[in-house]
């Protein structure tokens, strides 16, 4: 199963991941950045499993994020 | 920060604690800086954090510099939280502005009684936006595309019309004297945007005006000869030599840009602005002195220089490179290991590069700031040497203390050199 990680300390919170994946990408109010919905956090890098269905377009957020912080390991 | 003196003020960019030292030791009055995503520098690979406040802050007030917080980004509703926290920590560790665009930026520091500073980000370009503007902002920062004469018009409005900001003082205006120029209005560019999804008004620039461009017509294939393929990449703005007349229009506050640029740059742009408005005021601003300040400002990063759009031109000038222009480049070679100050002497460690007595070298750190220096005298294990090679700890007589924290560079001249001076 594919997995995400996502290095959140260096978010700009532009929008672009949420916008685009709702159910998974939140924006939090506490400190203006993303947060990945059922990511595990190990020291500032979240990771989850990611379901086939939302492969594609989580590889379109990591290419669009404008601070490259998504990484999608297959 | 007297800002209603009336020689003009020096405000210096700090992206990290090596310029903030060394706009410190150059002799800014004040000092600008972001932190965290809501600034036009967000995407530094470094970024300053909330936690930074209180000790850019402390270092300030111990310097008797004031220090503004820029926080002048597009802001979305899930920014609240975030820019009402910044404002709350700029204002319990005693920052004295902060420098706002947005509205609701602009809204909670009247609420938390926060003084602002109206960025150039809002684009004020006429004295009924400047009247406007004074019920929230006790400075407002102008448009980079005003020239000298509509500046000075707008000086004077504001001294006619005794146009006063929430603080009951007269309004300060302040402009941009040196540094990066955007090919857009200031800020307002969306090419990032729209090719990255990289947003400028998020600071988060990608910077494609400073790439090269071909003009390709897509019906017959042929490509459009120019002469410069830097189509996009505005020169940097540089008034040294026209700060008397700049001073003349009777601005409070010369602001140079350059958050994202290293130390030694703000080192020097802030020495020789600093001179270079002192000599205006004394009627020893002679073009020897401009020559020599100009010199020296080529010697850090730079795209090239012209007088922005001060003097009224139509279209910008364009840079002939991508990156900088600079007379000398610096490679890190050491870092430092301790100081002896009883004999005067520093130790390093090589961990690139070679070292030979004779080399320019530059120390830049966060608490040091900037020293330049030339390499008269090695010893390496005790004994006297000509050159230290990579690995080795090296000794050599230093003016001043230096810090494990601290980086060694070896400057060398580039081939936009003709005959540089070395910056004191």
């Amino acid at each position: 199963m594919p997995k995400i990680q996502f290095y959140r300390n260096k978010c700009i919170g532009c929008n672009i991941c949420y916008e685009t994946l709702p159910h998974r990408w939140r924006l939090s109010r506490v400190d203006g950045k993303s947060t990945l919905v059922g990511g595990v956090d190990k020291k500032g890098i979240y990771s989850a499993q990611l379901f086939p269905d939302e492969l594609d377009a989580n590889e379109f957020i990591a290419q669009a994020c404008p601070v490259k912080i998504i990484k999608i390991v297959v | 920060m007297n800002i209603a003196h009336s020689r003009p003020k020096i405000l210096a960019p700090v992206g990290s604690f090596e310029s903030l030292a060394a706009a410190i030791q150059a002799g800014a009055d004040a000092v600008y800086f972001g932190v965290e995503q809501l600034n036009m520098r967000s995407k530094a690979s470094d970024p300053l954090t909330q936690e930074d406040i209180p000790e850019i802050a402390n270092r300030c007030r111990e310097a008797c510099l004031s220090a503004y917080l820029t926080l002048n980004s597009t802001v979305y509703d899930h920014d609240k939280r975030l820019y009402r926290d910044i404002i709350t920590t700029a204002k319990t560790n005693g920052i004295n502005a902060i420098i706002a665009s947005d509205m609701a930026v602009i809204a909670e520091c009247r609420r938390q009684g926060m003084t602002v500073h109206l960025s150039t980000q809002s684009n004020v370009t006429n004295l009924d936006a400047v009247k406007f503007f004074a019920a929230f902002a006790d400075l407002i920062v102008l448009s980079r595309e005003l020239t000298l004469t509509q500046i000075a018009e707008i000086v004077r409005g504001i001294s006619e019309a005794d146009v006063r900001g929430p603080g009951g003082q007269q309004v300060v205006v302040e402009v941009f004297a040196h540094g990066a120029l955007c090919m857009a209005v200031s800020g307002m560019c969306y090419l990032s945007l729209h090719s990255n999804n990289s947003s400028a008004n998020r600071g988060a620039c990608i910077q494609n005006c400073r790439h090269r461009f071909k003009v390709h017509d897509e019906d017959n294939g042929q490509e459009l000869v120019i002469d410069n393929e830097y189509i996009m990449s505005a020169k940097d703005l540089c008034t040294i030599d026209i700060m008397d007349q700049l001073v003349a229009t009777g601005i409070g506050v010369l602001k140079i840009e350059g958050r994202g640029r290293s130390a030694d740059y703000v080192y020097s742009t802030v020495q020789c602005y600093r001179e270079a408005v002192a000599a205006v005021g004394e009627g020893t601003y002679t073009p020897d002195k401009i020559a020599a300040w100009k010199e020296k400002l080529s010697s850090v990063y730079n795209r090239g220089f012209w007088e922005g759009y001060y003097l009224g031109r139509k279209f910008g000038e364009w840079a002939e490179v991508g990156g900088s222009k600079s007379t000398r480049k610096k490679t890190y070679v050491a870092k430092g290991i301790r100081y002896y100050p009883n004999i005067k002497v520093a130790e390093f460690r090589l961990e690139s590069g070679s070292l030979k007595v004779g080399d320019d070298i530059l120390l830049i750190g966060p608490l040091t700031g900037v020293v330049y220096h030339k390499v008269e005298e090695l010893r390496v294990d005790n004994m006297p040497a000509d050159r230290v090679e990579k690995g080795k700890a090296f000794a050599m007589p230093f003016k001043k203390r230096i810090r494990p924290s601290d980086k060694l560079y070896k400057l060398t001249t580039t081939e936009y050199a003709q005959d540089p001076v070395l910056p004191q």
